[in-house]
């Protein structure tokens, strides 16, 4: 379907969907959509069902209809012909009933285990010859979800509009026991944010901050925390204030006239959400009620000097906006971007190549540096077992070398040109950084002075602040802050084993907290073949809002690990940043932020100290109802007060407004499963450390078991008895597998063979990932390629179009085929062992199976069609999500070496591995939970 | 005055002194969550009084059991053993890092000392009496 557009049935518009890589299409009389292609049947009634050759098993047939009933129910369109087949859902008009709520797995008993057997009959390797695309045979999705999102853009409005007049959000149960996860319900929006008519100044469908920048676990908000105990759903806030901008993505708009309103009382910027009183003159808060005046300046058009229009003012229309900062908002001037990179030259990181590949990223990225301003300072800190400085005079391209060995009263060996300006240093700092490599590489010395090394930097820049880029190959051993290998293969798996995650040693963290007060961070990039103890190195990024990667055996005489390192570390040091930066959350009255996750310092109780805040990285916050909630809709606000890299005071404001509800059926209906899963991630993380491991999965399970039961008790007729089915809403469907994923986790998962470092790695991604790349961490994406639809490989409309994704299960291998198994951080290519010599030939340029070597490879673009299609695949699953990640590509062979085997299966996360259950058993593991229980 | 009203008489003193140093943590606590310090100077505050509060509390511990005072040395046991395993542990000190997470924690630690410490002052100054009465028959 290159182009659905001209094919539509009237009154269908397409809309391309940016998260799910498809077309949405959406009936605009209703504001329905689907992802389904609508077709006109012959008595002219739009049914969504394809008349083409159906899909095998009955299975999609029915939940289609399931589907298009559901809609007809929640609209009360009688434009829409009555599905065929059983009538499901409710009358039109007529309240739910818990009693009668259709469950759609019911009437399909045994249908799981019939698709989980797999397709009937053996598709050819690829070549098309399917008769249609797979995905057309995905359940339509008819519930309307109102997402406003940058692209949508008038359609959303106008059903964000139509909307208004409907009462909240329609609950629709599923059956876990029958319905499988579906992994295409990963990529719908939320549920939709209803608020109450008249409540938002604007029409814009901007007025709410998209989800990818905050967006909250419920999107109805319960009147009273007995209410949110009742469902047993975490309450939180997930934020990735600084988000980086897709092509495609509107940017952020910027106020430039310095006229900031804010409530007087509680400090709220203004938004959508105010209303104005006193003939406009006052301003009414949205947060506190209280009454405000409205800044004289607030009507007036600085740039042309004359009255402006104050509804066309971004505050007012946008959910995020960029505030410039008068001065009022500033300690001190604002200060210049700073990089310190603090290089290991010792024997192991020169030996593998460490040294020689950063010096030349840096090198290469010179110009990528933030340095509009041309006020960037850079320093270079080279250490093994002493300190050695760089003397980097403008002008000129000598440089000169310091060593200083005294670690324990660490000095500056020269007060001026270590730490100098990028712009006018340039010519030392590119010689420095073509010879430094060649200056160590006969280098023998075995040993880290890390801490030292770290100091040194912090004196240099502490009156500046910035950031500290460390590459390190080794565990510290000298000086400040040296550690001891600890790690100890019997105490894996133990309950002994979250004392590995724990810091070793203080050092970390009063340094940290000092880094903190200084406005200087700290990003660890870790190379180490051997133990290296990254639960405690991690700890420095972790409170200074620094980043964590992790390059375990690096080697750069591999190609694909050079590539790797050289691409994030490129990345990282281009990124723009803020700099100088406080988080403050505010909501409505009554609503208190209680906990918070994440890499930042909790300064003050609702307080977060940021020296910088790096793109893409997200935070999560737990939510407290302290009283109950009056107003019809409740306002959550973030401010993120900062510097930019070029020298700009700024606020960053995200405002999301949602509506608050005292029906508990409503609270199930708008809970929004990414957001949970991203909480409940953080919150495990934080358990893990300071309890047990165990202690984690178990809180995990057990959460699962309470939104179960809460939602067995309360919405379904079986109340407190035991039940033959696993009732959950359709909106949280995939929260279990989600769940089962992050049991899954390295980060989390029982084993008594992951090493602490990947452990302590994996839960650094967990707490800083954005949901988008959170998701197929926990969730990964999985490809059938030989077999994938003709025109999937190739550029449609909007990029690449990439092939269906299938449920986790290696049920779904083939010993013929070819797939892609990824989870943001890894590609693997999986090849059956039977495949075909010209499948081999034509993806890996070689003859057979048996000569395909399994590893790290990079896989050649070829002169025909399918290896173009696959390189394609692969290259878009690179870069459609946000962040600096570059995920390696490993082959697998069916029968290659077991490690590398079981390590893509072990993404295939709805299998049983060891101890870990497979979704089936975990499901029933639930349900008996669930009916055990007595709620 | 005899060897226990001399004793009791110094646990008494011991024990007030102990009362106000329970008060100043929860006096601090309470400026931490209303914004008057920040978490880095209230551990660095507090930590230098934890220790001397733990020796405190383990000396006059110490001094009953070598007098044989033993229903007030093992009413001090449970909170000595409580402070040595904390100590052990090493997670006796403040740490900024994580103070807002634990701060219900230390407060509610802090406050069944300061009802603790209450009592045995009361415990104290009633066998000081006791002593002395029994002193002056
Ligand atoms: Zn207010």
């Amino acid at each position: 379907m290159a182009s659905p557009a001209q094919q539509l049935p009237p009154g269908w518009a397409a809309e391309w969907d940016q998260n799910a890589q498809r077309y949405l299409f959406i009936e605009t009389a209703t504001g329905r959509t689907q992802w389904e292609e609508p077709f006109l049947d012959p008595e002219g009634a739009l049914n969504p069902v394809p008349t083409a050759s159906p899909p095998p098993g009955q299975h999609h047939t029915k939940r289609r209809q399931y589907a298009a009933g559901q809609t007809q129910a929640y609209y009360g369109a009688d434009t829409i012909a009555p599905p065929p087949g059983p009538a499901y859902g409710a009358v039109p008009g007529q309240p739910a009933q818990p009693s009668q709520l259709f469950t759609p797995g019911l009437a399909a008993e045994g249908q799981f285990a019939q698709q989980q057997i797999g397709q009937p009959g053996q598709p050819p390797y690829y070549g098309g010859a399917q008769p249609e695309p797979e995905y057309i045979n995905q359940p339509g999705f008819g519930q309307g979800p109102v997402y406003q999102q940058p692209g949508v853009g008038a359609l959303a409005d106008q059903f964000s509009q139509m909307n208004v007049g409907q009462k909240g959000l329609r609950l629709f149960t599923t059956n876990l026991l029958t319905a499988p996860p579906e992994p295409l319900e990963l990529h719908r929006p939320p549920p939709d944010i209803i608020l109450p008519p008249n409540s938002c100044l604007s029409n814009s469908p901007f007025a709410n901050a998209d989800p990818s920048y905050q967006r909250c676990t419920l999107n109805a908000i319960p009147t009273s925390n007995s209410l949110l105990n009742k469902s047993k759903i975490p309450l939180g806030l997930v934020i990735t204030p600084y988000r980086s901008l897709k092509e495609g993505d509107d940017p952020v708009p910027l106020i430039t006239d310095t006229v900031i309103a804010r409530c007087r009382r509680c400090r709220t910027y203004i938004n959508p959400y105010v209303q104005f009183i006193d003939g406009g003159n006052r301003w009414r808060c949205c947060m506190c009620s209280m009454s405000n005046e409205v800044p004289q300046l607030f009507d007036w058009d600085q740039v042309r000097n004359q009255p402006g229009d104050r509804w066309a003012r971004a505050e007012l229309n946008h959910g995020v906006v960029e505030f410039v900062a008068p001065t009022e908002y500033m300690v001190r001037p604002p200060q210049p971007a700073v990089y310190v990179f603090l290089i290991d030259v010792s024997h192991n990181a020169v030996q593998s190549g460490m040294v020689a590949t950063a010096t030349r990223t840096i090198l290469e990225n010179l110009d990528r540096i933030p340095n509009e301003d041309n006020r960037t300072k850079v320093a270079f800190i080279a250490f093994d077992v002493s300190l050695h400085f760089f003397s980097l005079p403008a002008g000129t391209s000598d440089s000169s070398m310091l060593v200083v060995s005294d670690l324990d009263d660490v000095f500056l060996p020269k007060p001026t040109d270590l730490l100098v300006n990028l712009t006018e240093s340039r010519a030392a700092i590119e010689n420095l950084l073509g010879r430094l490599n060649d200056m160590f590489t006969e280098n023998h010395v075995i040993g880290s002075a890390l801490g030292p090394a770290l100091q040194a930097a912090f004196k240099m820049m502490a009156h500046i602040g910035g950031k500290i880029v460390v590459l390190s190959s080794s565990l510290p051993s000298l000086g400040a802050g040296a550690l001891k290998n600890r790690e100890d293969p019997k105490v894996l798996g133990t309950s002994k084993e979250s004392a590995l995650l724990q810091p070793a040693s203080p050092f970390y963290k009063t340094f940290a907290i000092e880094c903190s007060r200084a406005q200087v961070s700290v990003d660890m990039f870790l190379f180490s073949a051997a133990y290296q103890d990254v639960a405690t190195l991690a700890c420095l990024p972790r409170y200074t809002s620094g980043q964590t990667f992790f390059y375990p055996a690096f080697n750069a005489s591999r190609t694909e690990d050079a590539v790797k390192f050289a691409h994030e570390f490129g990345e990282v040091i281009a990124m723009p940043i803020m700099l100088e930066a406080v988080i403050r959350v505010r909501a409505s009255k009554n609503l208190r932020m209680s906990a918070f996750h994440g890499n930042f310092f909790v300064r003050s109780t609702d307080l977060l100290a940021m020296p910088s805040v790096p793109q893409d990285v997200s935070y999560a916050i737990e939510i407290q109802i302290e009283d109950n909630l009056t107003a019809p809709f409740v306002v959550l606000q973030t401010a993120v007060l900062h510097t930019t890299c070029f020298g700009e005071r700024r606020i960053r404001v995200v405002t999301t407004a949602l509506p608050t509800t005292s029906n508990l059926s409503e609270v199930f209906a708008s809970a929004d499963q990414v957001a949970i899963a991203t909480l409940l991630a953080n919150k495990a993380v934080e358990r893990s450390i300071t309890h047990k491991l165990e202690d984690a999965r178990d809180a995990l399970f057990n959460k699962m078991v309470e939104i179960l039961s809460a939602y067995k008790a309360s919405m379904t007729a079986a109340g407190a008895g035991a039940s033959a089915q696993l009732a959950i809403s359709e909106n949280l469907k995939m929260l279990p597998v989600l769940i089962l994923g992050l049991l899954k986790n390295v980060g989390i998962r029982q084993s008594a063979q992951i090493p602490p470092d990947l452990r302590a790695y994996a839960q650094c991604l967990l707490t800083t990932l954005p949901s988008q790349l959170l998701i197929p961490y926990i969730y990964p994406t999985f490809y059938s390629l030989h077999n994938m639809a003709p025109e999937c490989g190739t550029v449609g409309e909007h990029g690449i179009i990439m092939p269906q994704p299938l449920p986790l299960t290696s049920e779904r291998l083939e010993r013929h085929g070819l797939f892609l198994i990824e989870d943001g951080q890894n590609i693997f290519l999986w090849v059956g062992r039977d495949a075909v010599p010209q499948l081999v030939m034509d993806v890996f340029n070689l003859p057979s199976y048996e000569v395909l070597r399994g590893g790290k490879t990079t896989l050649p673009v070829l002169d025909n069609p399918f290896s173009q299609r696959v390189n394609a695949v692969i290259q878009k699953t690179r870069e459609m999500r946000r962040g600096v990640y570059y995920p390696h590509l490993y082959v697998v062979k069916e029968d290659g070496e077991p490690p590398l085997r079981l390590w893509a299966l072990s993404c295939l996360i709805q299998d049983r591995a060891d101890v870990l259950p497979s979704y089936q058993q975990f499901i029933s593991q639930l349900r008996d939970k669930v009916n055990g229980s007595s709620y | 005055m005899g060897a226990s009203g001399w004793l009791f008489l110094f646990s008494v003193l011991m024990a007030a002194g102990l009362l106000f140093t329970m008060v100043f943590f929860i006096i601090m606590f309470s400026d931490l969550e209303c914004d008057y310090i920040n978490p880095i100077d209230l551990c660095n505050k507090l930590n230098q009084f934890v220790l001397p509060e733990n020796i405190a509390h383990a000396f006059l511990a110490l001094l009953f059991l070598l007098s044989g005072q033993w229903i007030a040395f093992l009413l001090n046991a449970p909170l000595l053993v409580y402070n040595v395993n904390k100590i052990r542990n090493s997670n006796h000190m403040y740490d900024a890092t994580e103070i807002f997470r634990t701060l219900p924690n230390h407060k509610k630690e802090s406050f069944i000392k300061l009802g603790f410490y209450l009592l045995s002052f009361f415990y104290y100054l009633y066998r000081m009496i006791l002593a002395l009465i029994q002193e002056s028959e």
